[in-house]
């Protein structure tokens, strides 16, 4: 046995291996009006003390742990524990401090104001 | 003509070899299988775990936005059906930018393992997840027969 197999052998037998959780970006919808963007993203199973939230620099972070917890034989297995991770761009013009988030059903649902100067105004034409 | 199909099989064994490898190498490899597929392209239904715990069977469902009086559970014997619809309608007054998770009307039937009692079925729905307790009828457990 060369020295190249014999590593990759002895990295695969370690006991103290920890078993790394999937990242997976989570399905979204976002949706828009005059006043404020709405997006809604599929977090089966992730508690609401799991998810974080993160508004910085126009980045905003989503992130949530599911722990998937066993009990007996497993007869077959589909879905398991994974991190929900998703990043997207926003706008500057949204209003950070007004950002309000809701969970239901496995759904997260974030609503993103956009600020008074972003909104768009009627413009009245005067009559000359 | 014997020895030409032999001779693909040995080049399918080595595919299979080398995809052990792969996977042994990338452990991102695996992650690709964990990205969720939409419901209804690639897969039939909500995804399952099934665990049995002796006296009974339980399964969770992966069911997000899906409300509990969409959800629809029968069982009779060892079959067992699970139905549900969700509707993903773009909210009043707003324009859709992005649509991913899309609206869905699913029916998956499963044979478990063992027969259930019916009547002693629980259901529980939590953060998007169905958690069903499903009791094993009394002829499918293990009972001892005494000799006379």
């Amino acid at each position: 046995m060369d020295e190249k197999t014999e590593m990759v052998k002895r990295e695969e037998s370690m006991p103290e291996r920890r078993r790394e959780i999937p990242a997976v970006a989570p399905f979204v919808d976002i949706f828009e009006n005059d006043n404020e963007i709405l997006l809604q993203a599929d977090m089966p199973g992730v508690d609401k003390k799991d998810i974080t939230v993160n508004v910085d620099n126009g980045k905003l972070a989503l992130g949530g742990v599911r722990k998937v917890e066993t009990t007996g034989a497993a007869q077959w297995e589909e879905f398991e524990s994974v991190e929900f991770q998703r990043t997207f761009s926003v706008p500057q013009s949204i209003d950070v401090e007004k950002i309000e988030a809701e969970l239901k059903d496995g759904v997260l649902c974030l609503h993103l104001p956009k600020s008074e100067a972003a909104r768009p105004r009627q413009i009245e034409i005067k009559s000359a | 003509m014997w020895t030409r199909v032999r001779d693909i099989e040995r080049v399918f064994n080595t595919i299979d070899m080398l995809q052990n490898r792969m996977n042994r190498l990338y452990s991102d490899y695996d992650r690709m299988r964990a990205i969720p597929s939409a419901w209804g392209v690639a897969q039939s239904g909500p995804s399952t775990n099934l665990y049995d715990c002796g006296d009974h069977l339980e399964m969770t469902v992966e069911v997000p936005g899906v409300a509990r009086e969409d959800l629809n559970i029968k069982v009779q014997g060892n079959y067992l059906e699970i139905g549900g619809s969700r509707n993903s309608n773009v909210p009043e007054g707003y324009s859709a930018q992005r649509m991913e998770r899309g609206a869905t009307v699913f029916t998956r039937s499963f044979t478990l393992p063992a027969d259930v009692n019916t009547a002693k079925v629980e259901a529980l729905l939590a953060n998007g997840i169905l958690r069903l307790i499903l009791p094993k009828a009394e002829t499918a457990k293990p009972k001892k027969i005494a000799i006379q």
